[in-house]
């Protein structure tokens, strides 16, 4: 998957993150909480195949950071 | 640990739900939350309404009428039971158990043995490896009743866990069988788990608190990952035991937790969704021990009743604890799901 393919999974799959770009700060918005925590491992496990932690999901500061999990393929 | 037993049948299940009727939507604006918040979890999480019971009624009275109704549909006779286990962690009293008061209601044998398990949306699974195990140590029939009544233990301004539960009791009756049917179950314990869901106050640690210490305290994010890390696994170890795969297994039926955490366990276990019941849970709210079989008797009725089929059950929950089984079960008695009181 190209990076923009990526945060277009991302986008599909996480609610509030519908609009969002990889400079977008997570903190900054209004619907950023447990239940958009969920749903970023979720579709981490089942679109990625890789399992992650809401610890790391909440270190995250911005949506870059989230699409950073995920590992380099060539 | 891994077990596996023969010659005992899973011969019945009856499910009682709370007769009150609490909808997500209308709680949730009657407390003040925004409405947009609200259709976002009920769309996400597959939260619409939840059956609670009404306020006289225990995990004992949802029980006993399960109970009942088993027997009656089965037509046996309670004296013929040789033993009753109660699964729940809302017994009615600390002492005596919700076993031996439920022994009294049915009028069983003084022969009988009657015990409870404390334990969770595990529960269901734990008391079937019970009976099983008794009737392969000369029990010839075991009735277990599994419940809960959780809608009381949260706190009712917690909009994390307050939408969550309903309240219903279960009950099931395992005999032994000539035939050479066999149960596989997988069992597991991650006890560092323990404070992701937990009720502080009320037991010898903390016996009298106020407030949110007395209510169900619940970290969903550790508690989804944990149910994604262990439950899976789970499937896998009893599919392996019972020399099955998902292709050849009629029904997974998971503990009802949300439809989130259902959907997401069964795409990880390689089941179809058409062969694993989740829309349990959009009607009656998160039962507990009570949810797996109150999913059987909902969507694969009249399968069991008919005829026999290759059954895999996973539960998971406080503890962290969690428990799955595979296990070849009908044609059998599958009682109508019924509120209490009627």
């Amino acid at each position: 998957m190209t990076p923009e393919q990526k945060l277009d999974a991302l986008r599909a799959d996480v609610d509030v993150l519908a609009a969002a770009t990889p400079e977008t700060v997570l903190g900054s918005l209004p619907n950023w909480d447990s239940l958009a925590i969920l749903l970023v491992v979720s579709h981490f496990e089942h679109g990625h195949q890789q399992t992650i932690t809401g610890a790391q999901v909440r270190a995250c500061r911005t949506v870059a950071d989230l699409l950073a999990l995920l590992p380099h393929k060539p | 640990m891994q077990s596996s037993l023969t010659h005992v049948r899973l011969a019945g299940i009856a499910v009682t739900i709370g007769s009150v009727v609490r909808d997500f939507q209308a709680e949730g604006l009657a407390a003040g939350q925004d409405p947009a918040q609200l259709a976002r979890l009920a769309k996400a999480v597959g939260l619409r309404e939840r059956r609670v019971a009404a306020p006289d009624v225990t995990a004992l009275d949802l029980c006993a009428d399960a109970a009942a109704r088993l027997l009656d549909e089965a037509a046996v006779d309670a004296s013929s039971l040789d033993a009753v286990i109660f699964v729940t962690q809302t017994p009615d009293h600390p002492q005596p158990n919700n076993a031996s008061l439920l022994h009294c209601r049915l009028g069983l044998s003084k022969a009988a043995a009657a015990y409870d398990l404390s334990l969770g949306c595990s529960g269901w699974v734990y008391g079937l490896h019970q009976a099983a195990m008794l009737c392969g140590a000369g029990a010839a029939r075991v009735l277990v009743c599994a419940g809960d009544t959780l809608s009381r233990l949260v706190d009712p301004n917690d909009p994390a866990t307050a939408p969550l539960f309903g309240d219903a009791g279960a009950a099931m009756l395992v005999e032994k069988t000539g035939e050479a049917t066999s149960m596989h179950f997988v069992f597991g314990t991650d006890g560092t788990g323990a404070s992701a869901i937990i009720v502080p106050a009320g037991g010898a640690r903390q016996p009298e608190g106020a407030g949110p210490s007395t209510c169900l305290s619940m970290d969903g994010a550790a508690v989804y990952e944990f149910v994604l890390r262990e439950a899976p696994p789970a499937v896998a170890g009893v599919l392996k035991l019972a020399g099955w795969t998902p292709e050849v297994t009629d029904h997974l039926v998971l503990h009802q937790a949300n439809r989130f955490v259902v959907s997401s366990v069964a795409r990880k276990c390689g089941f179809p969704e058409a062969k694993v019941p989740m829309n349990l849970v959009e009607q009656f709210g998160n039962q507990s021990s009570a949810s797996i079989p109150a999913a059987m008797a909902h969507a694969c009725a009249e399968a069991l009743q008919g005829s026999r089929r290759r059954l895999v059950v996973c539960g998971f929950g406080v503890g962290f604890s969690w428990g799955a089984a595979a296990l070849e079960a009908g044609p059998m008695v599958v009682a109508p799901t019924l509120a209490f009181p009627r």
